[in-house]
């Protein structure tokens, strides 16, 4: 009897610790991106004031109506910039995915030569600064023309990716227990089906993870973009923010203002792409 | 329209025909069917100006193509990696007096292509700065910056404090003429954590520039007649200690050697400093009570002189230039001269930024008269402008400049004397200009 | 039960060249699955990175200045090379890296572990909770730069707004200058931006985890540590591994940060690879020696990257072995 009083006092103890650790946790991830999102709302004058202002005392949307416009009223074509992010991010994703899930599936499921040299050499392709690669890599798109055009960072965002979709879904591959695609196929699957209706769904979350990178990594990346676009054609939201600088100031409202911007979209993707990291796992079949 | 610029007698020929033909009247022309693709400087600061160039377009019949619209930075960036690949293919590009030196022959003159009237419309001392060794690489846009002094106009009215200072220092307490007075009022107004004297931007080109003015204002020089570096003399230590004297009293913030323009005029508007040297860009900022505490409470002068009675004046302006490649200069010297007319100038002057022709100005002191905050920042920065000068016309400034800034901060943090880190400085910056043969 | 063969590959390639590889060679020239399934990888690697890789080795043997575009077809050699051994400036920013990179990346393993951890017990707002925890993924590094600067900048922002309102301190800490603070700061910067990578790798890792050893070890009468540390660990380490090692590559992205918050100063106090790179490279427009100074860097990933792949390989023989 005592023993069980014990024991759910502990139990409720190692709850309430579990409830406040994620509090606190929850906390200091939000706080910082909460004080954006609240700098985009507020006069600059509140934002860096001493001594501060800790409640808000005049929310408005000003820097969200400056911003669509039009160019001389505060505006920035931020239409153009969200259009491109939005078709170079997904194209991207989606073809370092495929990419990755084919490179994946060959190293979790087959044996050949060279097989160690070569994943450390794809990830070593990654171990490249960015300062030696964006140069060279200017000159080649010059000479082919593809400077300024969603092709070419679309290009160098697979690259980018590639590596790590590769790593990261033949992690999860390897947690697939082979048998259970040899044992549908002779249940009289091919091998392309045993594939796609038995692994694939399996290493579901794997994919999710490295999707979710994939697009972040994309949807963020500032230092090849400043480097490969230079007009609305194919500016991206990060390039973007620098037009909230000038040579002497900051509109540092404007820049939060359009970092929501660019989170909206990325956390709204990101949720429905989460779900997915646990389906797969329900049926239990993954312990083999 | 013929194509009569091409080859090397080019700019010859030009200064014949413009002697016989180009009259200001016959701008902005006519050149039906051309394409110019250009460079421009992006941001909401600099485009309202862009959409003047639909109307160009329909009175000439050209086309202009905007290839990339960036931050100055990272324009830069973008044109030294268009020099390195050879694909230099556009004919106009936004250019900056401190940056311009680094590529000097990539632009053509701009005085063998407009006439000679049109360029005496501009502040003849922009004109200089835009020159460089005796070609026009620029027309000034209206996006001229030298820096004034931005002060809290109430400090100076509160009775206590003028009792109090004329107590310590047997002077009436009003606005600084000179550094030295600077400083003492600094220490004077300074109660840290809350409130600071003064503060200066401490990193990057930013303290490099401040130091070159405060240097001249000393009376030295940064690179002597020889191009050889020279600011590790008497005027340099001094001009130096200026800013060391003030960290070490804790008259300026402790996090001032990081501060960049954006920390500078963020702390200044939030009143918790009393004097400020500052750009143009910030005016209308410190006097909005939307993103400044002391909105209506803002007193601008002219810079404060050192001891060698010269005021400091470390300036800079935004242009346009035409490049060497261009295969049609003579339309891109007519979109160039469009984007700095008076009209052009006129429209970004309204919005604050200060002009650089002559006529701009005046019309601008005439604009403001109901005004009187504009008008005294227009008065203060028209005489502020009169001290201006540029960077030194070298190619290796900015990377001298890199050499040098570190050294100036362990100056100012006292990791080093200032005689130490100047001669060091020096001594970094004379190995760079051996290497690129300037000595 | 998952034998150590179908885990992991264990590192040697003896055990892998084995009966199958020969068959797929023997159908030369039809080309095998394994390089069908590569060949597109192979493609958009070679394009993207090894063609610029090439001539950026070359140019690191070369005076190239990106204003002088002639000084590109000069060879001198290892000058370059010369020239950074015997400089000081560059070996304190590849120790200060190093350091940085060694404290950072365990920092944001043992938190973003704990983080996991918390949100995979978490019984109810899981869907939320993860998405949330992935907040700080959303932010492009300069707005973190940035929004880090303003906040330790010492007269305004908002931390020492904060410690003087609580009465903690009297004076204004000057975050972004002195040495150890300037460094913890651009620590906390890039903690906050990247523990989440850390974290929702564990997860996934967590989520794919069996509960029957779990639940067997309990039946056993392990404490809660002992289940953890013999059973949850090693199945998770491979993740763990595999987001070390891609964070050891990744953090280069750090440099955004680090240019807006201190840009490697003050007096060369916070100076790091990347910083003292892109200023010599473009601000400088040495590239040549940039490229130098970039490919003794890429020596010092490579040491990263294959610490961490092996003891992923190890990992990985690990969990075989033991189920």
């Amino acid at each position: 009897m005592d023993d069980n009083t014990a024991h759910r006092i502990k139990k409720r103890l190692a709850s309430v610790a579990h409830t406040l650790g994620l509090l606190l946790a929850m906390l200091a991830i939000c706080l910082p991106g909460i004080w954006i999102v609240l700098s985009s709302l507020r006069p600059t004058v509140e934002i860096m004031a001493k001594p501060p202002i800790w409640i808000p005392q005049e929310l408005s949307f000003d820097a969200y109506i400056a911003m669509f416009s039009g160019i001389g009223r505060g505006g920035i074509p931020v239409l153009d910039y969200f259009r491109n992010s939005l078709i170079i991010a997904i194209t991207s994703t989606v073809i370092a995915i495929a990419i990755g899930l084919a490179g994946g599936y060959a190293f979790a499921r087959h044996r050949f030569r060279g097989k160690s040299g070569l994943f450390l050499g794809f990830m070593l392709t990654r171990t490249v600064p960015g300062i030696a690669l964006s140069l060279p890599l200017f000159f080649v798109y010059a000479r082919i023309g593809i400077i300024d055009t969603h092709f070419g960072l679309i290009l160098a965002y697979v690259a980018l990716n590639v590596p790590f979709t590769i790593w990261l879904i033949d992690g999860f591959f390897r947690q697939v227990p082979r048998d259970l695609a040899e044992a549908a196929q002779i249940d009289g699957c091919t091998r392309w089906q045993a594939f796609w209706q038995v692994e694939f769904p399996l290493a579901g979350p794997g994919i999710a993870s490295a999707a979710i990178f994939a697009f972040l990594t994309s949807w963020n990346e500032f230092a090849l973009a400043s480097q490969l676009t230079r007009s609305t054609n194919s500016k991206t939201l990060p390039v973007g923010l620098l037009d909230y600088t000038a040579e002497f100031t900051i509109d540092w409202r404007g820049m939060c203002a359009l970092a929501v911007v660019m989170i909206i979209p990325a956390l709204t993707l990101t949720f429905i792409v989460q779900k997915h990291l646990v389906s797969g796992l329900t049926s239990g079949a993954v312990k083999g | 329209m013929n194509r009569l610029l091409s080859g090397v007698s080019a700019g010859v020929m030009m200064l014949v025909l413009c002697e016989c033909g180009a009259l200001a009247a016959d701008l902005p022309g006519k050149f039906e069917g051309v394409t110019i693709d250009a460079k421009l400087i992006g941001g909401q600061q600099y485009e309202a100006l862009y959409a003047r160039i639909p109307e160009w377009e329909k009175l000439t019949g050209a086309k202009v193509n905007i290839l990339s619209k960036k931050n100055h930075f990272e324009l830069d960036k973008e044109i030294k990696s268009d020099i390195a690949s050879g694909s230099l293919t556009w004919c106009v590009g936004s250019n900056h007096s401190s940056f311009a030196p680094q590529y000097p022959d990539i632009y053509t003159d701009l005085g063998a292509l407009l006439p000679k009237e049109e360029i005496d419309a501009f502040v003849p001392a922009n004109v200089a700065a835009s020159t460089l060794g005796g070609k026009l690489v620029m027309l000034p846009r209206a996006q001229f910056d030298v820096s004034a002094l931005y002060f809290q106009k109430s400090l100076y009215a509160d009775d206590a404090k003028k009792a109090a200072y004329k107590e310590k220092y047997g002077q009436d307490l009003v606005p600084p003429d000179t550094w030295e007075e600077v400083t003492r009022q600094a220490e004077f107004f300074a109660a840290p954590p809350d409130f600071y004297g003064t503060q200066f931007a401490g990193k990057e080109e930013a303290i490099n520039g401040r130091f070159y003015e405060m240097l001249v204002a000393e009376g030295g020089e940064y690179l002597d007649k020889d191009g050889k570096p020279a600011f590790n003399s008497e005027a340099g230590v001094r001009a130096l200690d200026w800013f060391v004297n003030l960290y070490k009293a804790k008259a300026v913030p402790a996090g001032t050697t990081n501060y960049l323009w954006d920390d500078l005029g963020q702390g200044f508007a939030s009143g918790t400093v009393a004097i400020n040297l500052d750009w143009p860009g910030w005016a209308g900022f410190f006097n909005d009570p939307k993103s400044s505490k002391v909105a209506g409470n803002v007193g601008v002068k002219v810079q404060p002189k050192g001891s060698s009675g010269k005021r400091t004046g470390w300036s800079g302006h935004h242009g346009f230039s035409v490049t060497e490649n261009c295969s049609n200069k003579e339309a891109a010297a007519s979109l160039v001269w469009w984007l700095t007319n008076e009209d052009s100038q006129k429209l970004e002057a309204a919005a604050g930024p200060l002009p650089t022709r002559t006529a701009v100005w005046e019309w601008d002191i005439e604009q403001a008269k109901t005004d009187p905050y504009k008008t005294e920042v227009l008065k203060a920065f028209q005489e502020a402008a009169q001290n201006a000068f540029p960077v030194p016309q070298t190619a290796e400034w900015i990377e001298i400049s890199n050499a040098v800034y570190p050294e100036l901060q362990a100056a100012i943090l006292g990791d080093k004397t200032s005689k130490e880190a100047l001669d060091s400085a020096a001594e970094k910056a004379t190995a760079i200009l051996e290497e690129a043969g300037k000595l | 039960m998952l034998s150590a063969q179908r885990l992991g590959f264990g590192g040697r390639l003896g055990r892998m060249t084995r009966a199958p590889v020969n068959v797929a060679i023997m159908k030369f020239p039809r080309l095998s699955a394994p390089t069908l399934l590569l060949l597109p990888a192979l493609i958009v690697l070679a394009a993207v990175v090894i063609v610029p890789l090439a001539l950026s080795l070359y140019s690191s043997f070369t005076p190239f200045r990106l204003t002088r575009p002639y000084t590109f077809f000069v060879f001198i050699g290892l000058r370059n090379y010369i020239t950074l051994l015997s400089d000081p400036d560059f070996w304190a920013a590849f120790g200060r890296t190093v350091l940085l990179l060694t404290i950072a990346l365990n920092l944001e393993m043992v938190l973003g572990l704990g983080l996991a951890m918390l949100v995979e017990r978490a019984s109810r707002g899981q869907r939320f909770l993860r998405t949330l925890m992935m907040f700080p993924m959303m932010f492009s590094p300069i707005l973190v730069g940035f929004q880090f600067k303003f906040m330790f900048n010492d007269n305004v922002g908002l931390v020492n707004n904060a410690l003087q309102g609580l009465g903690l301190t009297d004076r204004a800490i000057p975050w972004l200058i002195e040495g150890p603070l300037a460094f913890f700061s651009i620590l906390v910067a890039e903690v906050w931006s990247s523990t989440a990578v850390f974290a929702i790798l564990i997860l996934a890792g967590l989520l794919a985890m069996p509960k029957e050893p779990i639940e067997a070890a309990r039946v056993d009468g392990c404490t809660p540590w002992q289940t953890f540390r013999y059973v949850t660990w090693p199945f998770i380490m491979p993740f763990a591994y595999i987001a070390m090692t891609i964070r050891s590559l990744d953090v280069a992205r750090a440099y955004d940060i680090v240019k807006i918050m201190t840009d490697g100063g003050p007096a060369k106090r916070t100076e790091l690879l990347w910083t003292i790179i892109a200023r010599t490279g473009y601000s400088d427009a040495k590239m040549g020696l940039a490229n130098a100074m970039a490919y003794v860097s890429i020596l010092l990933s490579i040491l990263f990257t294959v610490y961490f792949y092996r003891k992923l390989a190890a990992a990985r023989t690990q969990i075989g072995s033991e189920w």
